[in-house]
C-alpha cells in the first residue's frame, strides 16, 4: 500500500527538489523509451523486411513504401523450400516433448511434494546435484547411447531423453507444496484414489504453474539448437532451428533469397510470441517463484 | 473425472501433437528404393543431371538413380557422421575439394570411399584427365575421388573502368604490371582494382595466389609445409595487396549473392579472380554488366610463369556402402566421359571437364555475349593443363583454418607496422601455425 | 463413492509415491545418470565416432590444455562472461528500477517490450543480427554512420577479429537484458515498502535508500541471477555459431568452449575428447558458481 502523504514532518523541500525530481522523471522516461525502442527495433525491422521485395530489402533502411509491400517472400518460403515440413516437425517434436515433460514432471513433483517415502532425500539430492552440471557433459555419451539404441537421426532421440526435466520437477514440487493438505485429506475421505487426487484436484489448482511450465518447456524445445543439430542428419528430420541455420548458409547471400530467410525466421519466432501473449502472467509468476525465495 | 486437467494451453499443445503426429505418420521418411543414391550440393549440378538421368536409366533398364541435393555446409559433416554412425550413406556423392581430406582421417581400411585407382588405370582415364586434379583426392597411394573439373582461374574485369583509366589488359603480363595499373584505379573506400579478401584464404584469395606460386598446405607425402619458403614469400606478396597504404584489393565480404552483385555493378571492384564456375555466377548476379565484362589471364608471378591458378573443385566418390560399384562407375563414366554430355554440361554451367579430349567440341568455343563474345570454354581450356596440383591430408581443415589465422595476423601486423620486421613476423607466424597443424596430426591415434 | 476397503486405501497411499515418481526416476537413471557416469569413462578414450574406441589415459586432457584453440576458446568464454555479468546485470537492474517507479505509466507494455527479445530463440536472433551487423548494407552500420560523423558503413563487425566479441556481447545484451530484468523486477516488487518509508523518514535520499534498503533485500535474487548468468555465459554456443557462419569466426575470435567441444566431438568425431572437454567445463563452472555463492554469502542467508 503506498502512502500518499506522509504525516510525519519531512523537511519541506524547496522548489529545487521538485524540479530535480521532475528532471529525474524526464531522464528516466527518456532512458526507458530509448531502451524500449532498441529492444523492439530489430523485431520490427524483421517484420518490415519480410514484406519487401528483393530490391527494397537491400536498399531501404527500414520500411518500404506501402505500395511495395508484398507477400512473395512467404509464398516462396513455402513453395521453394520445405519450410512447411520442417515447421510441422517442430510442432510435433515440441508439443510431444512438452506434454511428456508435463506429465512426468508434474506427477513426480506431486509425489515429491505431498508424500514421504524411503529414498526421497536420496532422489532429491541426486537430482539437485545433477542440476549443477552443464548439459554438455552428457552430450557425447548420450549420442553414443542413442546410436546403439538406433535412435540417432530419429524423432525418438529428441523426445525421449528430454522427457526428464529436473528443473520441471522442482518447479512443480515448489508449487504443489502450497496446495493445502486438508484438500487432499478431504478427497481421500471421500474415497478418491491417489491418482485421482492428482488428476482432479491438484492439477486443476496448479493451472497457473502448468501454464508457466508449458510456456517455458515450449520455448526450450522449440528454440533448442545444439542437441538437434548433433542428433539429426537427414533433412527429413530437421527442426526449425537447424533448418533455419542451413537456410542461413544457403540463402542469405543467394539472389533474392534474403527475404525467404527472414520470412522463415519471422514465422519461427511467431508461435512463442503468441503463446507468451496468452500466458504472460503465469509465466512471470512461475519464473520468479523459485528465485525470489532464494 | 476431468478429461484433461492441465488447462487450455496444454490442451492445445496436446491437440497439435496429435494432429502433427498424424500428418507425419502419413508422410513417412522416404525409403531408399533407388539402385543408386547420388548426393550433390550444387543446384546447378542437380538441375543438369536431372535432365541426363532418364538417358542413363533407358540404357540400363531396371536401374533407378535417385538424385539428392544436400546443403554444402552440411554435406561433409553429414557424410562424416554417416560414415561414423551407420546412417543413410549414399552410394555416390560429390564432395568439395576443401573437405575431401577430412574423409581420410582414420586408417586406410576405414576410408568410406572405394579406391578408384584400379578402374582409372584400366579404363585409361587416368592419362586422359588433367592429372594434377587427382592430387586432392589421393591418400596413401589410393585415389578416392573422380575429379569433375579443372577450375582454371582467369581475371574477369570491368571493361568500362579499365578503359576509363587507359589500362590495356594485353599489356599486363606480370603482377608487377597489374599492381602498377591498380594504383591508378584504386580509390580507397570506393573503388578497388581487384576483389581480394584480407580475412579469408579461400574464395579466390591467398590460396589461389599461393597455388600459382607453387605454395601448398601439404607436400605429396601429407606433411604440413605451411611454413616453407614459398609460402612465406606468397604471404609477403599477398598481404600488401590487401593491407597497408598501397592496397589495391577490396571486398564486401561476400563472394556471391545480392550484396556482392550490387558491389560489382557499382564498380566497387574493377576485376575479380574468376574460375570457370564463377563466370556463371558473374553472369547471373550483376546482370547489369552484361557485355561490359572482359576476361584476361591471371598476371604471372614471374615473367614467363603460369598465367593461371585454381579455385575450388568437386570430386565424385563411390562409397563402400554401394552394393553395385560397377553400375556406379558406369554412371560416373556416363556423366563425365561422354563428350556430347560434357559439352551440354558446359553450356549449362560453364564448367570445363578434366577430360582433355572433350575440349575440342565446338560448344566450348562458342562466344559468350556476357563477356563481349569471348569464347569462354576455349580460353579456360588453354590454361587448364597448367593448373597446379594440391596435396591433402586428414588435417586439411585445420591447416586451412590456421593459414587463415596467420593471414589475419599478418594483415594486422602490416597495417600497424608496414614493411618493418614483416619478414621475421611472417616466418615466425607461419611456423607457429604449421606447428599447430603438426601437433594435431600427431594426435591422431589411428 | 466409499472406498473399497481401508486396507487397499492405505496400501495405495504407501505405494502411490513410488508409482508416481518411479517413471521419472527410471528415465532419469537411463538418460541422466548413466550418461554422466559414462562420460567420466569416455573422457579417457579417443574415439572415431560411436563405433570404435581407443584407451588413451590422460592424453585427452594433456592435449587439451596445450591446444592453442582450446586456450583461445577459454579466453573468449571468460571475456564474454565478464562482459555479460558486468554489463548485462547492471543494465537489467537499472531498467528494473526504472520500471518499478510508481509514477510510470505503460508499465506492462514496457515490460513486454523489454522481454520480447528473449522470446526469440537464440538461433533466430543470431540470423537476425548477422544481417543487422553486415557490412555496407546492415542496419547497425547505416544508423551509426548517420549519427556518428566519420563512421564508415564498411566497418566490419563480424569480419574483424577485434569486433567479433563486441558484436556478440551487444547481441546477447539485447537478448538477455529483459530476461534478467524480469527477475530483478520481481525482487524489487517483493521489497517491503515499509522499509522504504522508514528510510525516507530518516531523511535518506534515493541513492542512500538504494544501498540501505533495496540492495540487501534483493540479494537472494541478485545472487540467483548472477550465478545463472555466469553458468549460462559459460555455455555460450548458439549465437556465435550462427552469427559466425557455423564456425569460430575470423581467427577464432568467437570460438567458445562449447563450440570447441562441438567441433572436436561431433564434427571430427572424437566423442572421448568431447567428454574430456565437457568435464573440464563442468568442473570450471561448478568451481566458479560455488565461489560466487560463497562470496555473496548467500548459501545460508547472511542477512
Amino acid at each position: 500500500m503506498s502512502v500518499q502523504t506522509v504525516n510525519t514532518p519531512v523537511p519541506a523541500a524547496p522548489i529545487g527538489r521538485k524540479a530535480s525530481e521532475g528532471i529525474g522523471k524526464l531522464a528516466a522516461s527518456l532512458i526507458l523509451i530509448i531502451a524500449g525502442v532498441i529492444a523492439l527495433t530489430p523485431i520490427v525491422w524483421l517484420l518490415a523486411k519480410t514484406v519487401q521485395n528483393k530490391d527494397d530489402i537491400l536498399s531501404c533502411l527500414y520500411f518500404a513504401p506501402i505500395s511495395h509491400w508484398t507477400t512473395e517472400n512467404y509464398q516462396h518460403l513455402f513453395v521453394k523450400t520445405d519450410f512447411g515440413h520442417v515447421l510441422l516437425n517442430s510442432i510435433f517434436v515440441t508439443d510431444v516433448t512438452v506434454i511428456t515433460q508435463l506429465f512426468f514432471a508434474s506427477l513426480a513433483g506431486f509425489g515429491l511434494a505431498k508424500y514421504e517415502f524411503k529414498g526421497k532425500k536420496l532422489v532429491m539430492g541426486v537430482m539437485l546435484a545433477t542440476m549443477m552440471l552443464p548439459g554438455q557433459v552428457t552430450m557425447a555419451p548420450l549420442y553414443d547411447m542413442l546410436y546403439h539404441m538406433h535412435m540417432v537421426d530419429r524423432f525418438q532421440g529428441l523426445i525421449i531423453p528430454s522427457a526428464v526435466t529436473v528443473f520441471g520437477i522442482f518447479l512443480f514440487r515448489q508449487s504443489i507444496l502450497q496446495v493445502p493438505d486438508e484438500l487432499l485429506q478431504a478427497a481421500r475421505i471421500d474415497g478418491c484414489s491417489e491418482f485421482r487426487i492428482y488428476w482432479d484436484i491438484v492439477m486443476p489448482i496448479s493451472r497457473p504453474m502448468i501454464g508457466a511450465f508449458c510456456l517455458m518447456a515450449f520455448m526450450g524445445s522449440w528454440n533448442n539448437f545444439l542437441w538437434p543439430q548433433i542428433l539429426m542428419h537427414h533433412d527429413y528430420y530437421f527442426t526449425l532451428p537447424i533448418a533455419l541455420n542451413q537456410f542461413n548458409g544457403m540463402y542469405s547471400t543467394a539472389e533474392g533469397s534474403m527475404g525467404i530467410l527472414l520470412a522463415g525466421t519471422m514465422l519461427s519466432v511467431l508461435p512463442v510470441m503468441v503463446l507468451f501473449v496468452f500466458l504472460q502472467k503465469e509465466f512471470v509468476a512461475g519464473l520468479t517463484a523459485g528465485a525470489v525465495k532464494g | 473425472m476431468n478429461l484433461f486437467p492441465y488447462g487450455k494451453a496444454a490442451l492445445s499443445m496436446f491437440g497439435l501433437a496429435v494432429l502433427s503426429a498424424g500428418w507425419i505418420f502419413v508422410h513417412p521418411a522416404p525409403e531408399k528404393k533407388a539402385t543408386l543414391t547420388y548426393w550433390t550440393f550444387s543446384k546447378d549440378h542437380y538441375d543438369a543431371y536431372q535432365k541426363l538421368i532418364p538417358d542413363f536409366e533407358a540404357q540400363h533398364p531396371g536401374v533407378h538413380v535417385d538424385l539428392e541435393i544436400v546443403n554444402n555446409n552440411a554435406l561433409a559433416a553429414r557424410l562424416q557422421a554417416a560414415f561414423l554412425s551407420d546412417l543413410d550413406v549414399p552410394d555416390m556423392t560429390e564432395l568439395e575439394i576443401g573437405t575431401a581430406g577430412t574423409m581420410f582421417r582414420g586408417p586406410v581400411k576405414d576410408i568410406g570411399f572405394i579406391d578408384l585407382k584400379p578402374r582409372l588405370m584400366q579404363s585409361g582415364l587416368y592419362d586422359r584427365y588433367v592429372q594434377s586434379r587427382f592430387s586432392p583426392y589421393t591418400s596413401r597411394g589410393g585415389i578416392y575421388g573422380l575429379p569433375q573439373d579443372v577450375h582454371p582461374v582467369q581475371l574477369v574485369y570491368n571493361k568500362e573502368i579499365f578503359a576509363k583509366y587507359n589500362i590495356d589488359p594485353d599489356k599486363i603480363q606480370t603482377w608487377d604490371d597489374f599492381i602498377a595499373a591498380g594504383k591508378k584505379v584504386t580509390i580507397p573506400g570506393k573503388q578497388y582494382m581487384i576483389e581480394l579478401s584480407d580475412s579469408t584464404t579461400g574464395s579466390g584469395g591467398l590460396e589461389t595466389i599461393m597455388l600459382q606460386r607453387g605454395g601448398s598446405y601439404f607436400d605429396p607425402a601429407g606433411k604440413c609445409i605451411i611454413d616453407s619458403d614459398v609460402m612465406v614469400k606468397s604471404m609477403e606478396f599477398y598481404v600488401p595487396l590487401v593491407a597497408g597504404p598501397n592496397k589495391i584489393g577490396g571486398t564486401t565480404g561476400d563472394f556471391y549473392g545480392a550484396t556482392w552483385s550490387k558491389s560489382v555493378e557499382d564498380g566497387y571492384v574493377a576485376s575479380m579472380i574468376c574460375p570457370d564456375w564463377r563466370t556463371l555466377f558473374v553472369q547471373r548476379g550483376p546482370t547489369k554488366m552484361a557485355g561490359k565484362m572482359g576476361i584476361m589471364p591471371l598476371p604471372a608471378a614471374v615473367p614467363g610463369g603460369i598465367r593461371t591458378s585454381t579455385w575450388g573443385g568437386t570430386m565424385l566418390g563411390i562409397t563402400k556402402r554401394c552394393k553395385d560399384p560397377d553400375i556406379a562407375w558406369q554412371f560416373a563414366q556416363f556423366l563425365y566421359t561422354d563428350k556430347a554430355r560434357l559439352a551440354k554440361n558446359f553450356q549449362q554451367t560453364n564448367i570445363l571437364p578434366p577430360l582433355k579430349e572433350a575440349w575440342s567440341n565446338p560448344a566450348f568455343s562458342a562466344p559468350n555475349p556476357y563477356y563481349g563474345g569471348a569464347p569462354l570454354g576455349a580460353i579456360y581450356a588453354k590454361y587448364a593443363p597448367s593448373v597446379p596440383a594440391q596435396y591433402t591430408a586428414p588435417t586439411i581443415d585445420t591447416a586451412k583454418a590456421k593459414l587463415g589465422e596467420a593471414l589475419i595476423d599478418c594483415v594486422k601486423y602490416y597495417n600497424d607496422n608496414g614493411d618493418k620486421g614483416f619478414d621475421e613476423f611472417v616466418r615466425a607466424k607461419l611456423k607457429e601455425k604449421a606447428d599447430d597443424v603438426r601437433a594435431f596430426q600427431a594426435r591422431n591415434p589411428y | 463413492m466409499r472406498a473399497k476397503s481401508s486396507g487397499w486405501f492405505s496400501a495405495q497411499h504407501k505405494l502411490a509415491p513410488y508409482i508416481f515418481v518411479s517413471p521419472f526416476v527410471i528415465m532419469f537413471s537411463i538418460f541422466g545418470i548413466y550418461p554422466i557416469i559414462k562420460s567420466i569413462m569416455l573422457a579417457f578414450y579417443a574415439t572415431n565416432g560411436p563405433k570404435s574406441q581407443v584407451y588413451v589415459g590422460f592424453s585427452n586432457f594433456n592435449f587439451m590444455f596445450h591446444h592453442h584453440d582450446f586456450q583461445i576458446a577459454v579466453r573468449n568464454t571468460i571475456i564474454y562472461t565478464l562482459c555479460s555479468v558486468f554489463l548485462q546485470l547492471p543494465c537489467a537492474l537499472g531498467l528494473a528500477i526504472l520500471l518499478n517507479q510508481k509514477w510510470l505509466k505503460g508499465h506492462s507494455f514496457l515490460r513486454l517490450a523489454f522481454y520480447s527479445p528473449n522470446l526469440m530463440g537464440t538461433v533466430y536472433v543470431g540470423i537476425l543480427f548477422q544481417q543487422l551487423f553486415s557490412i555496407h548494407y546492415g542496419l547497425v552500420n547505416r544508423v551509426l554512420a548517420s549519427i556518428i560523423p566519420g563512421f564508415s558503413t564498411d566497418f566490419k563487425w563480424l569480419g574483424d577479429p577485434a569486433n567479433v566479441m563486441p558484436a556478440l556481447v551487444l547481441t546477447s545484451l539485447w537478448l538477455y537484458v529483459g530476461y534478467n530484468m524480469v527477475y530483478f523486477l520481481a525482487g524489487l516488487q517483493a521489497v517491503d515498502k515499509e522499509l522504504y518509508e522508514a528510510a525516507e523518514v530518516d531523511g535518506a535520499n534515493a541513492w542512500q535508500r538504494f544501498w540501505a534498503v533495496t540492495a540487501p533485500s534483493i540479494k537472494p535474487i541478485a545472487t540467483f541471477v548472477l550465478v545463472t548468468s555466469t553458468i549460462g555465459s559459460f555455455q555460450f554456443f548458439d549465437l556465435p555459431y550462427i552469427m559466425l557462419g557455423n564456425g569460430g569466426g575470423p581467427n577464432n575470435a568467437g570460438l567458445t568452449i562449447v563450440m570447441y567441444l562441438y567441433q572436436q566431438g561431433f564434427i571430427t568425431g572424437d566423442l572421448g575428447y568431447a567428454s574430456a572437454v565437457g568435464w573440464t567445463l563442468a568442473i570450471g563452472v561448478l568451481a566458479i558458481s560455488l565461489l560466487q555463492m560463497k562470496l555473496t554469502g548467500s548459501m545460508k542467508g547472511n542477512d
